[in-house]
């Protein structure tokens, strides 16, 4: 049975499309079967982080509006054959989207692939509902600070009560917390929330922690998901975040700041 | 299930029933459609408990009646209840060509929040009454044991944006309340998480309903309609556990635990 993943959070620019990038090019480099879909319409950054922006021709209102068909619409990545991409238009408005619309698609999509991540856009209107309506799992994406904790409690309890799950009184949508650019330096100061305090408010499992890093930066210049610098730590940790998504046990990392004093300094890779 | 029928009434005869009901309205379910039959009786049954239902509004329940739209003298009812002190407001129940007939007279067909009247009787005016001395006082009928609304219990944190409204009954919660979020009880609030959202006890204006909580920091506080915001909790033990209560106009905040 394909499962449909969200990734949402309630208030903007904390990270969304770079984790639904990171993510579905982990899972499909674990060779599930993984589509992306932007319902950021009007916006449509996904096509960009994921390179691919000059390769759309139809998006996702168009099929909806019957001027393409699915497989017209949908961009084939070319580094991970088991990823596709459905691009948002740039052009419409949020309104171009509907329930009965979106569900054909899912429904067809679920015939073909594993995961169906939707890459949700910013706030809790029509945009973002119809995003998680279809949810199976939700990861909920959240930055160290007080608003956006604020908002992603507020988009749980939407998921609690308007997703097609919770309508149906079915069981309830499977939620993940993903802290993103987190800054332990800053942490430490007590300028961002503490990982504990976000979970106490938040009571939800943590699937990772997302570290700033000027790796994602670079990674979306070049048209490439984050995850496959392997090298940066928040390729690293999207990694590590997919194989726990997968049911995998791994430690939590990049949770201290990075010690360089003068003692690494002086006696560098040698101390040990 | 009679609300207090007065001894020389045969049971089987009474002209009303009275029930709560899920929108916290009083359901006035009329088993007889004449106003000379209905009007007298309640106000016999509510003379001994003065005060009870003045100005309240209620809904009258259509269901009972079994006689077609055109026996039933709406303009009469309205008007002996309203010479009660009792303000119908709407209908429930009934056929739908009964509640046109109300709807003709002003009384709008009214749905209960959960969809489902409920079947617990009201609390027996006599019980709320010390008026009438005892001797002359028919013994309280037995309270059924579905009388009692059991607590309202919720186990998932109240999240920003939420509101939870335990009506007629005390609330727990055992996780926590968000900031944002809102947790409403006609009865007392007990939050065995952290309070950081707002909590609003004693609906109405049950001066003696209390909020304990496990770890304090409200957003707002409110007891019987009076209340407190957090800037003028400052002199509450904040972060403690803590009991809410009035004290004649004045909420008291006391460390518990
Ligand atoms: N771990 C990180 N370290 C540093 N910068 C990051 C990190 N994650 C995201 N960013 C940056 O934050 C900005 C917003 O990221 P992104 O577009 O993924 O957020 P979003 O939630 O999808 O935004 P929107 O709500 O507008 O759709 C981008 O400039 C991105 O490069
Ligand atoms: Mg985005």
């Amino acid at each position: 049975m394909a499962q449909v993943v969200v990734v949402t959070s309630g208030k903007g620019g904390v990270g969304k499309t770079t984790s639904s990038a990171a993510f579905a090019t982990g899972l499909a480099q674990r060779g599930k079967k993984t589509v992306v879909i932007d319902f950021d319409v009007g916006l449509r950054n996904l096509d960009l982080i994921m390179g691919v922006e000059r390769r759309v021709v139809f998006d996702i209102v168009n099929v909806i509006q019957g001027e393409a068909r699915l497989n017209q619409a949908l961009i084939r990545d070319k580094r991970v054959e088991t990823l596709s991409i459905l691009p948002a238009s740039q052009t419409r408005d949020k309104d171009a989207l509907t329930k009965e619309g979106v569900q054909k698609i899912i429904e067809e999509l679920a015939k073909e692939f594993d995961y169906i991540l939707c890459d949700s856009p910013a706030g809790i209107e029509k945009g973002a509902l119809l995003a998680l309506y279809f949810a199976d799992q939700a990861i909920v994406v959240t930055n160290p600070e007080v608003s956006s904790v604020r908002d992603s409690d507020r988009i749980l309890g939407v998921l609690q009560s308007r997703s097609k799950r919770a309508e149906e009184k079915r069981d309830p949508v499977k939620e993940h917390l993903l802290v993103t650019r987190f800054d332990p330096a800053r942490v430490e100061r007590g300028e961002m929330l503490k990982l504990e305090d976000i979970q106490e408010i938040l009571s939800i499992p943590l699937l990772g922690v997302i570290p700033e890093s000027e790796s994602v930066l670079r990674a979306s210049n070049t048209g490439t998901p984050v995850i496959m610098d392997g090298e940066s730590n928040a390729g690293q940790a999207y990694a590590d975040a997919v194989a726990r998504f997968l049911g995998e046990e791994k430690p939590h990392r990049f949770l201290e700041p990075e010690r360089k004093g003068l003692f690494k300094r002086l006696f560098g890779g040698r101390a040990a | 299930m009679s609300a207090a029928p007065r001894p020389d009434t045969p049971p089987r005869l009474e002209p009303f029933r009275l029930r709560g009901a899920n929108f916290n309205l009083l359901v006035l379910r009329l088993l007889d459609p004449r106003p000379e039959a209905v009007v007298p009786a309640i106000g016999d049954q509510f003379r001994r408990a003065p005060g009870f239902l003045r100005f309240a509004p209620v809904v009258l329940g259509l269901a009972d009646l079994e006689v077609p739209p055109d026996q039933v003298d709406f303009p009469g009812l309205i008007a002996g209840l309203r010479g009660l002190e009792i303000v119908p407001i709407g209908t429930t129940g009934g056929t739908p060509e009964m509640r046109n007939a109300a709807m003709a007279y002003g009384l709008p067909p009214i749905r209960s929040a959960g969809g489902k009247e409920s079947e617990e009787p009201a609390p027996a005016p006599t019980a709320a009454a010390p008026a009438e001395p005892p001797a002359s006082a028919p013994p309280p009928p037995p309270q059924p044991a579905g009388a009692m609304r059991p607590t309202m219990v919720v186990d998932q944190p109240v999240r920003a944006g939420q509101r939870v409204w335990a009506q007629g009954c005390d609330l727990i919660v055992t996780a926590t309340v968000n900031a944002g979020g809102e947790v409403i009880a006609d009865g007392n609030i007990h939050v065995y998480g952290a309070l950081r959202g707002r909590a609003i006890a004693g609906g109405g204006d049950n001066a003696e309903a209390r909020i304990f909580a496990q770890n304090f920091d409200p957003e707002l506080i409110s007891i019987a309609g009076y209340y407190a915001v957090r800037e003028g909790l400052a002199g509450a033990p904040i972060g403690r556990a803590v009991q809410v209560r009035l004290t004649g106009e004045r909420m008291r905040f006391d460390p518990i635990g």
